[in-house]
């Protein structure tokens, strides 16, 4: 029954889409038949036996390797057809682009033209004289070149008219050649030769690709014809190749010139209607799902596709096997000579079919049947691949050094060999790499020839396995007694090849990669480095891989602190069984659980062992620039069970203090274990590491009983409940780091990012902890993440494109949610919303984050983001993620750019506070120093002599004892500014960066009061106010404060 | 230059009042005491004293305030203040020696007086003129019996309108208010300082710490008992007698098992909510007509549902148009 819910759901969706993205065909005819009018006006001016020679394009010409003297007298056009997705009512926005035939004349041709490229230099010269005469016209705007899916032989014209109609930007009209009974159809079969030059010692080897390039063109007014008639009267097929363009379109990875395009679709389509594999009764969605399931499935691809013939021709059997042998992918037209997808290359069909799998279990899986994941969501190159490497091959010969045009092109000649050779190299540790290079996106001109179609960057894509064979060091290839498989291994690798012997008594070649172990996500860089450097001949400023560029802002002293987390642990080890061991107390501790993002490796900058604060000082550590602060890391304790706790929460509190200076007493004299106290706190050092301790109290076990569905007898103390509700989250963290390596650097990087733009007050890290397990989670229609830039880029589109208004986020961490689980989260979500029905800006909290241990969304999101600070948020969010994007993809190799992410304007506040950089208890953690010249310079601060962030050289040679007690814990200046402003200025809204920023953004809080006519003195008063209240916040952090501008004066209502 | 001093003394004026708010009686006192504090502020900042020694005084007039409200904090204060900076000799002989002028400033007061009679007289003219005005305006403010923060912008706003009449006056304004604030190394109440002292006056040590609590618990079981006295006295007051039949507190939890008196152990629950789950599909539809209540209910739940998700697709098409592009 619930997918029946599900599929009314997705069926309303579906149908809107469709009425956004279908066009008004009334609308358009005329236009089009305008455009078309003109078009044939300026044809049919062109003069008769007119004498056409190659110096109209003479450098195409010669780059494309015609023998002979291209030239012909002009004749006119047999005949004009509409034909494409317009003529079959297909066509989806933002395309309004219609194909026109124009059918090239016999007398133009010569019987022999089909060989060694003649065809296609008398095609593009045709074009030219067309071009000339449309530009004269006056009611076309411009021509513009372009080429038939990349194929840079076979260029197309592109003709956008003088009119223009608001509803169809963008309109044109591209003029496709098409060359019906130009030549004779047995001399273009598919195991012919038909490019001299093309040979194999010495032999003439078939052109098959060379063959269909010329084939297409012959049959593209049969084929259309055909498919005219399939789908004529038949609408939901219409839609469903709509829907069909739209998923195509949002997938970079199969929406390329090697596997699908608007055409084949239609020609599957058309496949399936013709063998009764999808009926009249069927809608757009239900057509649209079964295409992707005979694509992700069938086992006819592997025989071959052969639509119905037209007349009595039977395809042979000798000619199926040939068609098999020399294509990866068959899909035979219905004149039984042409192989449709003689482009699609074997890699972009497995692609394909990858996609159509996983939009299938999304359908099946995912809320809305998938609506969101399949249609809306783009999966562009930086969210599909893990890897992404772009190839700088301007100017390189070695790319055409054989000519530009053989059976295939150069440029998927090169496409083919770097495949081959990432694919031998990289082994299992790639589950799939792709090699695309649109060389024919940029403007293009035919007389620029085809040296020039390289400037455009060749782009790789890597998804990875698995991070485990990703991060392998050592690669063990062939036994040494196997020589040829050893040599080639030898000649493959070259100095890198090493004859080891193994501990089991094997002795074989392999390949060592080095690394350190915090940049083991490096060794496929230094693999696609080396194989790319060594056969092809490239230099390091040739190869951009995008792996390692945001690693900067995770860098603490020139390295990764995230590499010395195993002292971390093992101190954290020593003090869970100190702890466990304890005498002396009145009940005894019965566990331990650390709480601090540190001990989960989720903490930007864990803490590095201090030299000060340990058992014994070691004097020689002391020379090094020793910080004066140490952050404290949290570790709960739970007691074993006791009916003699008071009942008032403060003497609860209190009792719990008493324990834990009991607990540091008895470390302090019995382990030697130092300690330090507050009222509140306990501190404890152990290794270098400073652990605060905390007590849960056992009524918190009560919030266990919940899940058996008895109400707690005794109320729980918030104190208890939040200590409770963090455990639960640090331990299920916990182990998704384990199961996702890649998880803990990811979301380091996002609570960097976060934390960069001033967002410390919106996000808590929990709860961002929560956004980036999502994505490891719930990771379709994509896989999981396998790499930093792939993941965190993710996290910031799911936080710019989720809907957080109408949807709540369901972190499911262990799969323990069921039915009822969730509906009683959409419950939850459905009463929290209500408030925001009847009035707007009574709204609790914007983002609803259920988690297994949190299903009301309380612990982390229950006050923040507000709406408005949910709004800030999606747009920085939205817009790092356009910037991340667009860097993947584009030529950016600069480290500036990637900065950029990182780096916040100062700008968007109502007022700004500058802080003293060396005042910071950790100011090597500050990314960029952040300065102001703008606004009114309200006021000025000096430094403070007391504190600094590192201790004199004058401390350091006082005794131990004394340094211990000159060491401060968890002592951080801006905190206590902050609480500072939060309880005495109502007023101000602070932005900050709790990692380490040294600037806080200020914005004014909106007034309530309704009162709209006040006294001149009033306003006086309230104008000169926010000068007054800067003034005011300077004072209140004196020593720390550097400036204070004030940007924009609050307006009042 | 007199701008800076009428800011100074009104900065000072408006301490004095806030504190004479809160201690009547003490406050005259203070209100002399700070007086001469402030004259001799005056004095060294015509000599050109050093900044280090300006910086001592409000110190000492704080510890004057302090030392008045609670005497028995002197010590441990003193005792912190020492502790929280071990590492320089020089501030703690600066210590002392605020302790020394402390004490010189209560025994001596007459003498005091005398100098400072002897020096106004060989003051120049132009001093004169000033104290008087600050007198008279000391004698205004003390005479309004309302002092209201309102009538404080309505100050400042006139002195601003002043201010504005010039040019001049406008520079010296904008400089001044983008220099204005201090290192605080001078002020405990805020900035850097306080923070710095809170955090070394928040760990005296274990041995410490353990006292106050033991302080609080006695003192929350004495408030306990206390409470429950009155009740009883209360109790006694309307003509009852009560009866006290048993000795010490009242069982609350059994000491082995943990658990609350009159309630049932976890085992126990467990038991029983397992057993209600075994006997729920013995229950569950055993008449014709709960079959159909549940055949309706589910129905109605779906059809809910539905509108839901309707009503959600407008929300969304409202707020965002379903464009892939």
């Amino acid at each position: 029954m619930e997918a029946d819910t599900k599929t009314d759901s997705r069926t309303l969706k579906v149908n809107d889409l469709l009425k956004d993205a279908r066009l008004d065909y009334d609308s358009l005819r005329k236009l089009v038949d305008d455009t078309v009018s003109s078009i044939k006006e300026a044809i049919d001016g062109i003069p008769e036996k007119f004498q056409v020679t190659s110096e109209l394009a003479p450098s195409f010409v010669e780059d494309i390797g015609a023998d002979k003297e291209v030239e012909f007298s002009f004749k006119k056009p047999n005949g004009f057809n509409l034909c494409g997705s317009y003529s079959i009512c297909g066509m989806a926005k933002p395309d309004t682009s219609v194909d026109l035939l124009v059918h090239l004349p016999k007398e133009c041709f010569y019987e022999k033209d089909y060989m060694n490229h003649r065809y296609h230099a008398k095609r593009c010269l045709y074009l030219c004289v067309i071009e000339k005469h449309l530009l004269s016209s006056s009611s076309i705007e411009k021509v513009v070149w372009s080429t038939l899916h990349n194929e840079a032989r076979k260029p197309v014209l592109v003709v956008f008219p003088a009119k223009k109609l608001d509803q169809f930007p963008g309109f044109s009209i591209r003029l496709i050649p098409s060359a019906t009974s130009l030549f004779s159809v047995a001399k273009l079969s598919i195991s012919r030769n038909n490019v001299r030059s093309v040979t194999a010692d010495g032999v003439p080897e078939p052109t098959p690709t060379y063959n269909s390039s010329i084939l297409e063109d012959m049959f593209l007014e049969e084929n259309s014809e055909f498919l005219k008639k399939t789908f004529s009267e038949w609408k939901e097929l219409s839609d469903a190749l709509i829907l069909l363009k739209i998923w195509a379109r949002q997938r970079s990875s199969i929406y390329v010139h090697d596997c699908l395009n608007g055409f084949l679709i239609s020609v599957i389509l058309s496949y399936l209607a013709t063998h009764s594999k999808i009926n009249k009764a069927l809608s757009a969605l239900d057509i649209f799902r079964v295409t992707l399931d005979f694509i992700a499935t069938s086992k006819l691809w592997e025989r071959g596709l052969y639509l119905p013939p037209q007349s009595e021709i039977r395809v042979s059997k000798e000619e199926k096997m040939q068609f098999r042998e020399l294509f990866p992918v068959v899909i035979c037209d219905s004149s039984t000579f042409v192989n449709l997808a003689f482009r699609m290359t074997s890699v972009g069909f497995l692609e394909l079919q990858d996609e159509a799998s996983l939009t299938l279990k999304c359908m099946e899986k995912l809320r809305d049947g998938g609506f969101e994941e399949i249609f809306m969501t783009k999966i562009d190159y930086p969210v599909k691949y893990d890897h992404c490497i772009r190839l700088q091959l301007k100017g390189k010969t070695a790319v055409s050094l054989s000519g530009f045009c053989l059976d295939k092109e150069c440029w998927r000649l090169y496409e083919q060999k770097v495949h081959s050779l990432l694919l031998e190299g990289l082994g299992d540790r790639a589950k799939s790499i792709r090699v695309v290079w649109r060389n024919t996106n940029q403007d293009w001109h035919v007389e620029s020839g085809l040296s020039v179609l390289d400037r455009e960057p060749l782009f790789i894509g890597i998804s990875v396995s698995s991070t485990e064979k990703a991060y392998r060091t050592v690669d063990i290839g062939p036994d040494a007694e196997n020589k040829i498989e050893a040599l080639r291994f030898r000649k493959f690798w070259g100095e890198k090849s090493d004859l080891r012997r193994f501990k089991d008594g094997r002795i074989s070649e392999s390949t060592v990669w080095e690394t350190q172990q915090w940049t083991k996500h490096l060794i496929m860089k230094q693999i696609v480095e080396y194989i790319l450097k060594r056969h092809l001949s490239l230099t390091s400023d040739d190869i951009v891989q995008l792996v390692d560029q945001l690693d900067f802002s995770l860098n603490y002293g020139g390295k990764d602190p995230i590499s010395l987390s195993g002292n971390l642990v093992q101190a954290y080890e020593v003090l869970s069984k100190c702890l466990r061991e304890i005498e002396g107390i009145p009940l005894k501790v019965s566990s331990v659980q650390s709480l601090d993002s540190a001990l989960r490796f989720t903490s930007v900058f864990p803490p590095e062992p201090h030299p000060v604060a340990c058992e014994k000082i070691d004097s020689r550590r002391l020379q090094k620039l020793i910080p004066s602060c140490i952050p404290a890391m949290e570790v709960m304790i739970q007691l074993e069970g006791s009916g003699n706790w008071p009942m008032d929460d403060l003497a609860v509190e209190k009792t719990k203090s008493a324990f834990l200076l009991k607990i540091a007493e008895s470390l302090q004299n019995v382990k030697g274990i130092p300690c330090t106290a507050t009222e509140d706190n306990v501190d404890v050092f152990i290794g270098g590491y400073a652990f605060r301790l905390r007590i849960l109290h056992e009524r918190g076990l009560s919030l266990v009983k919940r899940e058996i569905g008895v109400d707690p007898v005794k109320h729980v103390s918030s104190t208890d409940k939040m200590l409770f509700i963090r455990s639960q989250h640090a331990s299920m963290i916990n182990g998704l780091q384990g199961r996702f390596p890649v998880y803990a650097p990811v979301a380091r990087l996002a609570k960097r990012w976060v934390s960069a733009h001033l967002f410390s007050g919106c996000l808590a890290e929990e709860a961002i902890e929560l956004l980036v397990a999502y994505l490891f989670l719930t990771p379709l229609p994509l896989g999981v993440p396998s790499s930093r830039i792939n993941g965190f880029l993710r996290f910031l589109r799911l936080l710019a494109d989720y809907e957080w208004m109408f949807y709540p986020l369901i972190v499911d961490i262990n799969n323990d949610f069921g039915r009822n689980d969730e509906k009683e989260i959409n419950d939850n979500f459905m009463s929290s919303r209500k408030g925001y029905e009847e009035d707007k800006q009574n709204i609790s909290s914007a983002m609803f984050l259920a988690a297994p241990y949190d299903k009301a969304s309380e612990a982390w999101t229950s006050t923040s983001p507000n709406l408005l600070e949910q709004k800030r948020l999606v747009a920085y969010a939205r817009s790092s993620a356009n910037v991340l994007s667009k860097m993947v993809l584009q030529e950016h190799n600069d480290s500036v750019q990637w900065e950029c992410l990182f780096r916040t304007p100062l700008n968007n506040y109502d007022a700004v506070i500058l802080l003293h950089r060396d005042k910071l208890p950790y100011p090597r953690r500050l990314l960029f120093p952040s300065e102001l010249n703008q606004g009114k310079h309200v006021a000025r601060g000096k430094a403070s002599r007391l504190f600094n962030p590192f201790m004199s050289p004058g401390d350091l040679k006082r005794s131990h004892e004394e340094l211990k007690n000159k060491l401060m814990v968890d002592f951080e200046p801006t905190k206590c500014l902050l609480s500072g402003l939060q309880e005495e200025f109502g007023t101000l809204k602070p932005w900050y960066d709790h990692i380490g920023g040294d600037a806080i953004g200020l914005t004014w809080n909106k007034h309530n009061s309704k009162k709209r006519e006040r006294d001149e003195e009033e306003e006086e008063e309230e104008e000169s106010n926010p000068m007054e209240m800067l003034k005011a916040v300077g004072e209140m952090g004196k020593g720390l404060v550097r400036d204070i501008y004030l940007l924009k004066p609050p307006r009042f209502v | 230059m007199v701008v800076v001093y009428t800011k100074i003394v009104f900065l000072e004026v408006t301490y004095l009042i806030s504190k004479v708010e809160s201690f009547n009686w003490n406050g005259l006192e203070l209100n002399y005491k700070e007086e001469t504090v402030g004259k001799k502020i005056q004095r060294k900042k015509n000599e050109k004293v050093s900044n280090v020694e300006l910086s001592e005084d409000p110190q000492a007039a704080q510890l004057q305030a302090k030392s008045s409200e609670k005497p028995n904090r002197k010590k441990i204060q003193k005792g912190k203040e020492i502790k929280s900076s071990p590492a320089d000799g020089k501030l703690s002989g600066k210590m002392k020696k605020r302790k020394e002028k402390v004490g010189n400033v209560d025994i001596s007061e007459p003498i005091l007086e005398a100098i400072s009679t002897e020096k106004v007289k060989e003051k120049k003219g132009k001093m004169n003129k000033t104290k008087k005005k600050r007198k008279a305006e000391e004698i205004t403010r003390s005479s309004v019996e309302d002092l209201k923060r309102e009538s404080k912008f309505k100050k400042s706003n006139k002195k601003k309108k002043m201010d504005m009449t010039s040019k001049k006056e406008n520079k010296i304004e904008e400089e001044e208010d983008v220099y204005q604030i201090s290192s605080g190394d001078e002020d405990c109440t805020r900035g850097m300082k306080k923070w710095v002292s809170d955090y070394y006056e928040g760990r005296p040590g274990l041995d410490e710490l353990q006292k106050r609590i033991d302080d609080f618990m006695t003192a929350h079981e004495e408030r306990l008992e206390q409470e429950k006295q009155d009740k009883e006295a209360k109790a006694a007051e309307g003509g009852w007698t009560v009866v006290v039949h048993h000795k010490g507190r009242k069982k609350t939890t059994e000491s082995e098992t943990g658990t609350a008196v009159g309630s049932f152990s976890q085992a126990a629950l467990e038991d029983k909510i397992a057993k209600k789950k075994q006997s729920e599909p013995v229950a569950h539809g055993f008449y014709r007509f709960q079959r159909r209540d549940a055949q309706r209910n589910e129905l109605l739940a779906l059809q809910s549902k539905f509108e839901e998700d309707k009503k959600r697709i407008q929300q969304l098409r409202a707020a965002r148009r379903f464009k892939p592009f």
